[in-house]
């Protein structure tokens, strides 16, 4: 199969850099897929787990926090706040951002701090998702 | 002796104190070695996002945005409200560190008519209360240990005024490392983006932007998302290097400090040694002179004793 280059990269560190047969990622209105010799795209990448195919027939999971893709030139980088491996994430630390987002919820809150707790919310019921999904061969890309 | 006493008091509180100077020393020299991988590690995040920008720009040369500086009704605006985000320390100790970034933002102030101040980190909040300076009261942020999270948070809040429209312009002023050594105050416009900046710096590299590009689902939502993790990742990438600088300041001040202590520690014990070693002679000087005056007496007495034996034969 055809392969492309494939660099995600996050605000601490180069998440991954190689090549990958296929990408799937939570657009901005559903699921999207990108494969070999895309023509250049810009597109948001929402709160979610992203999937994608290494050379070997991997599939790898990462959760990642909303962020950017583009493509071009065949390579597609991938910008995003954070990205975990299911078995990174802290289901535990997961919960209790999650429970404490339902309460900010609960309180009458101005748009800002709604805006806030909305998107803390969103990220910690990926993570927690990402979490019970820790078998990455599970998923049929 | 009295002064010797002293002495040897003023010597225990200076070691008492050097010992909390060099455990200063040590957290802040762990502090900025922390610090400056952080910043190392955001690094290639910055560059790519600004490509991204960069990118879109170039596709779109003439969409005007809210957040870039080529609005036509930017023009028009006569007062700019602005808002000055003020990145100090939550702590003093920190040599001029402090100072520097207050002095710098004063300047600022001066040349805004109407503005209001966004403190990070407790020292400017003091300072600026204090001069009744208008400081949001409330946004109350710590400069310590920065997190990606503390950075979403003030991301929203200054995004979500700029969106309304009650200001205009977004500085930060912080400061920034040259090296291991020495750091400056910079002032950063955040928002709006300097779209001529972007532009230039890709004419530089000589990048032709010819290739078609499709954007999904729009220009602007992809624009906005970039503006926004933009201003996050610099918002963090400011207080990063801020606590960097801050701690390397710390670092240098506590190193001062102790060397200070170790000089009047070497110049006080010299001069207790020569208290000691006065006391020590003349409480020498004393006994012999004592011994030598008894002598003297047992003599006399003896003579005393010889004379009246011989007269009375």
């Amino acid at each position: 199969m055809n392969t492309f280059h494939l660099k995600i990269i996050t605000c601490d560190r180069i998440f991954y850099d190689g090549e990958c047969e296929s990408i799937i990622f939570p657009g901005f209105d559903g699921l999207m897929e990108i494969q070999a010799h895309h023509a250049p795209m810009a597109t948001t990448v929402a709160v979610g787990e992203v999937r994608f195919r290494d050379p070997d027939g991997n599939t790898q999971s990462v959760i990642v926090s909303d962020g950017m893709i583009k493509t071009g030139d065949n390579e597609v980088t991938l910008l995003a706040f954070s990205a975990e491996r299911p078995d990174e994430i802290d289901a535990h630390r997961a919960q209790v951002a999650l429970d404490m987002a339902r309460e900010e919820m609960q309180r009458k809150q101005s748009i800002v701090e709604y805006n806030i707790s909305n998107a803390a919310m969103a990220r910690a019921m990926a993570r927690l998702s990402g979490a019970r999904s820790i078998h990455p061969e599970d998923f049929n890309i | 002796m009295a002064n010797a006493h002293e002495i040897l008091g003023r010597i225990k509180s200076i070691r008492d104190t050097m010992k909390i100077t060099k455990a200063m020393y040590m957290v802040s020299s762990m502090k900025v070695q922390k610090a400056k991988r952080k910043l190392v590690e955001t690094l290639p995040y910055f560059t790519a996002l600004q490509e991204q920008i960069t990118d879109v720009l170039l596709h779109f040369p003439e969409m005007t945005h809210l957040f870039f500086d080529n609005r036509p009704e930017d023009a028009l605006e006569k007062v700019k409200r602005r808002i000055y985000v003020v990145i100090t320390g939550d702590k003093g100790m920190a040599g001029p560190y402090n100072l520097n970034v207050i002095k710098e933002a004063r300047a600022q102030f001066e040349t805004a008519q109407d503005y209001q101040i966004y403190a990070v980190g407790e020292t400017g909040r003091h300072v600026f209360n204090a001069e009744k300076l208008p400081v949001n009261k409330e946004f109350r942020m710590s400069s310590n240990n920065p997190s990606v999270h503390r950075a979403r948070l003030m991301a929203e809040i200054l995004m979500e005024r700029y969106r309304a429209e009650e200001v205009d312009e977004i500085y930060v002023i912080y400061t920034r490392m040259r090296n291991s050594i020495s750091s400056s105050v910079c002032v950063e416009q955040l928002l709006p983006f300097r779209t001529s900046r972007y532009l230039k710096g890709q004419m530089k590299e000589g990048m032709n932007a010819v290739a078609e590009m499709e954007i999904h689902p729009s220009a602007e939502l992809v624009l906005e998302t970039l503006v926004r993790n933009t201003v996050t990742g610099f918002l963090y990438g400011a207080m990063v290097e801020s606590q960097a600088s801050e701690e390397s300041a710390r670092m240098m001040s506590m190193k001062t400090a102790t060397d200070n202590a170790d000089a009047m520690l070497a110049d006080l014990s010299r001069q207790y040694n020569q208290f000691r070693q006065a006391a020590i002679t003349q409480e020498i000087t004393e006994v012999v002179g004592g011994a030598k005056a008894l002598q003297k007496k047992k003599l006399r007495r003896k003579k005393a004793q010889a004379v009246p034996a011989t007269s009375a034969e």
